[in-house]
């Protein structure tokens, strides 16, 4: 009990008490493969270290130009400014929409399902809902990282495709849950 | 001498910066704040998926994420790597540098596709909440036609790549 009042107390407080408490746990986990490598297989230590090291700089300058990107992206082009122009869009634009619009944007689907429940509740169909998730999967805004890694092809190829992928996803989703009845069990709130 | 894309990248940050800069100082200065929170989750998780790449590097052999998501395998290379990328709990941001790893030590580009798309979509960590948003219904819904429709898209990246 203690626990979860103060999380969500700390929620609205200080945010970055959180981040810098998850921060420190993944470089905790880091180090412990770290320092187990160290203890069982010394051998190795160099070779984790070279990849760590080679790795980072070869992706710092992209990672940082990336996040100065999303944050402009995020004070600019909010979620909630996205939500408010496809609450407007009924039918299939709304569903074209719902399926190319959200590739812009950042975060994580911690953050999204809670948007898209929004969406739902002013009135976005079903299939707007479910494509609203899967294009988000595009993160345009992490392209020049995933071109790094995976080459220009991949990424040109994966961002074009997730249209069609969010598109179909959203119908054939909404097509089955209506079959079934709707989205619930309402949850008990 | 070969022109490092980092730079690029940067440069149009700076841009873009002096663009929002000169329409908007205020919000500008959430953007960094912004900017800063991001780094703040993805640079530790980096360092991790990094030590981690390292790791296997170290004690996985190449011969052995080829024989699990390698090209010969294609279909089931594609189901492998999107069970793999439904229970990998990582950031989007990492999950780039991760598919890179497993591309270079031998996975085709189908595990690839499978591993990336349900790493962002399906995770296990993020049904409860689904669930709790959307009722259970529509959350193993959405998650089985994803999971079937990132197999199609695995196909189709085999194909053309």
């Amino acid at each position: 009990m203690k626990d979860s009042s103060s999380l969500h107390a700390g929620k609205h407080k200080n945010p970055w008490v959180k981040l810098i408490r998850s921060a420190l746990l993944y470089i905790a986990i880091a180090l412990a493969i770290w320092g187990w490598v160290a203890l069982f297989s010394p051998a190795h230590v160099s070779d984790i270290t070279k990849t760590v090291y080679l790795t980072f700089s070869k992706v710092i300058k992209i990672i940082i130009a990336v996040t100065l990107g999303i944050g402009l992206l995020q004070v600019w082009v909010t979620p909630e400014q996205i939500s408010r122009i496809l609450g407007k869009e009924a039918g299939w634009r709304g569903i074209i929409l719902a399926s190319t619009i959200p590739l812009i944007l950042g975060g994580s689907l911690f953050v999204i399902l809670p948007l898209v429940k929004a969406l739902r509740e002013k009135g976005a169909r079903l299939a707007a809902c479910i494509a609203f998730i899967s294009a988000w999967s595009g993160k345009a805004p992490l392209l020049p990282l995933e071109i790094e890694f995976l080459g220009l092809p991949f990424g040109v190829l994966r961002l074009v495709l997730t249209i069609p992928f969010a598109l179909v996803t959203g119908l054939i989703g909404e097509m089955v849950l209506e079959r079934l009845g709707g989205e619930s069990p309402k949850e008990i709130s | 001498m070969k022109l490092d894309s980092g730079w690029i990248y940067l440069l149009i940050a700076g841009i873009l910066i002096v663009i929002s800069l000169i329409k908007d100082t205020g919000k500008t200065k959430k953007a960094f704040v912004t900017s800063a929170k991001v780094a703040l989750t993805v640079f530790p998780v980096l360092f991790m998926i990094f030590v981690m790449m390292g790791f296997l590097e170290s004690f996985v052999s190449k011969q052995t994420i080829a024989s699990w998501f390698g090209p010969n395998h294609s279909f089931l290379g594609i189901i492998y790597g999107e069970l793999l990328g439904s229970f990998a709990m990582i950031e989007p941001a990492a999950v780039f540098p991760f598919a890179g790893f497993l591309k270079l030590n031998g996975a085709g580009y189908g595990a690839v596709i499978g591993f990336v798309m349900s790493a962002m979509l399906i995770g296990v960590t993020h049904m409860p909440l689904e669930g709790q948003l959307f009722g259970v219904r529509f959350m193993v819904v959405r998650n089985l036609i994803t999971f079937l429709l990132i197999l199609l898209m695995g196909i189709v990246f085999m194909g053309v790549l």
